[in-house]
């Protein structure tokens, strides 16, 4: 069937229908950018209250955060994780993405770390970029919203910043500073009008993840189980002076 | 008429289901637990409730211009470099989803939890053109292990004990081991990381799709979505027409009412925002996004006695809080959608005829329209199916005669007042205790499982009359 004969038989009953109340759905913002920004600035006053919320939120999903104040402190962190669990290699997202170069440092600390090209990669790269990531034992990100109601992390893909980081290693370390904090799951609907209002820059990839806590099912007689196909571990690291990222959403 | 009936009664098979102690006990413990989580997921958001009242606004405003989101819908995806296809049945689609395939010389498909995919009964399809199936979701992964299919909406695999689990991965795998959940998962983790990861086609349902943005999103738990949608080369997805919302605001809102409706999680662990194939830089993604519109009789519903079933996001809370869903579990509906909503699904994917029983399984106790997060009542539409099922004249005889015969009856006064003394005569023999136990052999289905309350010894319309006679006086 076309899509002209498809819409037509759909306009065919909705012409028969009869007398049906108005209804009145949510009144969407008008200028989703210029909103966005104003909401930034006001809860750029509030950061520590959120931060405070979103720990006990991401706490409570099985996440665990640290806190460090700045971002070149951000490779320790990553290294204390990695080597409280004896893992030993890293891919990451490209410093432009991130806010910071990781692959220096780690490797400084014995970490063998790859990290992303921030550009397009041929067929045969892409393939070996993906075994690296299905080999790799722990996947650092950037974090594009950190949503305090419900300990979630929202991650944009693109150039650099790999979707497989965040999904096929057993442990995911996200990075992220107070300016990627929003209050509510609504407030991440604002900003979601915002980044898709008018064409994306080119580096913006095809898939947004909101991710609340390590990969769970309960399948198996409602017992809860961790790691059944993403990540069995998530880290949070919160810069308290802030990231800056190049790339920003 | 998509779908095969079942050839056993329906009270026969909530008969096996009732007699099956396992499954009693796995119905109660899940059922219970699930209606705990969303209280509680409720009682810690105020603001839910209108939240619910928004969300059945924003679904009533998009179905009565379900026209225009779902051509803005379309023009989006296209725009995006995705493909758009237009099934008016379920043979339709699962022939555009095969054509995929072949097209793409695809040998294995990888699948994340979809209802819709098996409303179509995608599987047996793929499997007989040469193309290996594979349901990643762990519920699903173990049905499709033993053959069998879900029997929950959002937990497929309730009836079966982690010591079936083992047994079955034992015999299906190769692999034994003891009956330990975490060690199950473990397994069929690495069993499944190895097909997500050579697989050619991703296929998938959708939660929703945005249509200003032409996104196409996916909530689940496990990360078999992101799976699904990332690593294979294709990426089909199949969905209902009535899934389409306007705008990611309304997204939102109904983000913050499903998971907490389903499992009582605030958010399930991933939502998944599909925005088309890979885009330029992307080290991972599909070359090619096809959306498959499917019809299956929603679109005669848009004007249709179901149309507020329309509005369903596939939750499950109407099932767990559904006293018939809680005594005989999912099979027992003998479809793909089981409990009170699923009754009414049937009857939109089937017609009237394959619910004539179903549209009895309820008490009509109200509890699914209290439950359901976009306040559908379930059980005013279920009242409607009877009506159809009656007037069609699809209904068993007896029935159709005994409420033919009130009917009559009922339209005349004089007549109806002549029964009660007939009445209090005929029922004598049978009354033990001020109830009606048991009705000889052609009314006795109907105190087979319940009493029958006799018809009293002064009637309200001869007390009525008493009292007239007195207030005279």
């Amino acid at each position: 069937m076309t899509r002209a004969e498809f819409l037509a038989r759909i306009r065919g009953e909705m012409g028969k229908t009869r007398g049906l109340f108005e209804a009145s759905p949510p009144t969407r913002p008008a200028r989703p950018r210029e909103r966005l920004d104003l909401l930034r600035r006001e809860l750029s006053e509030r950061w520590r209250e959120n931060i405070d919320r979103f720990t006990r939120e991401f706490e409570r999903v099985g996440g665990v955060l640290h806190q460090v104040r700045e971002a070149r402190e951000v490779p320790e962190a990553i290294a204390r994780i990695a080597g409280e669990r004896q893992l030993t290699s890293v891919v990451a997202w490209d410093g432009d993405a991130l806010g910071l170069d990781v692959a220096e440092p780690l490797a400084a600390r014995g970490l063998t770390t790859s990290t992303a090209p921030g550009v397009e990669a041929s067929a045969g790269e892409r393939e070996q970029r993906r075994a690296l990531a299905a080999a790799a034992d722990l996947g650092v990100t950037g974090v594009d919203l950190a949503i305090a109601e419900t300990g979630t992390l929202v991650v944009v893909s693109g150039a650099g910043r790999p979707r497989s980081a965040s999904l096929l290693p057993a442990c995911h370390v996200a990075v992220f500073g107070r300016e990627a904090l929003v209050e509510s799951l609504l407030q991440a609907g604002l900003a979601l009008e915002a980044w898709h209002e008018g064409a994306p820059p080119d580096w913006r990839g095809a898939s947004i993840n909101f991710i609340t806590g390590p990969s769970r099912t309960a399948d198996i007689e409602l017992t809860l189980t961790r790691g059944v196909h993403g990540p069995k571990e998530v880290h949070a690291v919160f810069v308290e002076q802030g990231l800056a990222v190049a790339r920003r959403v | 008429m998509s779908e095969v009936a079942p050839v056993t009664p329906l009270r026969e098979r909530a008969g096996q289901a009732l007699k099956d102690t396992f499954l009693q006990e796995a119905l109660t413990i899940a059922t219970t637990k699930f209606i705990g989580l969303r209280r509680e997921a409720f009682d810690e958001f105020p603001e839910g409730e209108a939240l619910r009242d928004q969300a059945r606004a924003i679904k009533e405003a998009t179905l009565q211009r379900l026209d225009h989101w779902l051509e803005m819908l379309i023009d989006s995806i296209e725009r995006r470099g995705g493909h758009v296809h237009y099934a008016t049945s379920a043979e339709d689609a699962r022939r555009i989803v095969l054509d995929i395939a072949k097209r793409t010389d695809a040998r294995m498909a990888v699948k994340s939890k979809s209802m819709a995919t098996e409303e179509i009964h995608l599987n047996e399809a793929l499997e007989a053109a040469g193309v290996t199936p594979v349901e990643t979701d762990l519920g699903e992964y173990i049905i499709q292990l033993a053959h069998e299919r879900p029997s929950h909406i959002i937990a497929p695999a309730i009836h079966k004990t982690k010591g079936q689990v083992a047994e079955l991965f034992a015999r299906e795998l190769g692999r034994e081991t003891p009956p330990d959940p975490e060690v199950l998962t473990r397994i069929a983790r690495d069993e499944l990381r190895e097909k997500f990861l050579r697989a050619d086609l991703g296929i998938t349902g959708a939660n929703f799709a945005v249509a200003e943005t032409g996104t196409v999103v996916l909530v689940t738990n496990e990360g078999n979505g992101r799976m699904v949608t990332s690593l294979p080369r294709v990426h089909v997805a199949v969905m209902g027409v009535e899934k389409v919302v306007p705008s990611m605001t309304d997204l939102a809102v109904f983000l913050a009412i499903l998971a907490k409706s389903a499992t009582g999680q605030k958010l399930s662990v991933y939502t998944s925002l599909v925005n088309g194939p890979r885009r330029g830089g992307e080290l991972e993604g599909p070359e090619e996004f096809h959306l498959v519109l499917l019809d299956n009789g929603r679109i005669r519903q848009i004007a249709g006695p179901l149309r507020e079933a329309l509005s369903c996001l596939r939750c499950g809370a109407c099932l767990n809080v559904c006293p018939v869903y809680r005594q005989i579990g999912g099979h027992a509906y003998g479809y793909t959608y089981p409990g009170p909503i699923g009754i009414l699904l049937t009857a939109m994917l089937n017609g009237p005829e394959s619910v004539k029983d179903l549209a009895h399984a309820s008490s009509l106790c109200g509890a699914c329209a209290d439950a359901c997060p976009v306040r559908i009542d379930i059980p005013r539409m279920l009242v409607e199916l009877r009506k159809e099922v009656d007037e069609r004249r699809i209904a068993p005889w007896p029935e159709r005669f005994v409420f033919g015969a009130l009917g009559w009856l009922l339209q005349r006064p004089a007549l109806y007042r002549l029964t009660a003394p007939l009445g209090r005569l005929f029922q004598r023999p049978f009354v033990r205790g001020g109830a009606i136990r048991r009705l000889p052999p052609f009314l006795g289905q109907w105190t087979r499982t319940r009493d029958l309350p006799p018809v009293a010894a002064r009637t309200f319309q001869e007390r009525w009359a008493d009292l007239e006679r007195e207030g005279r006086r």
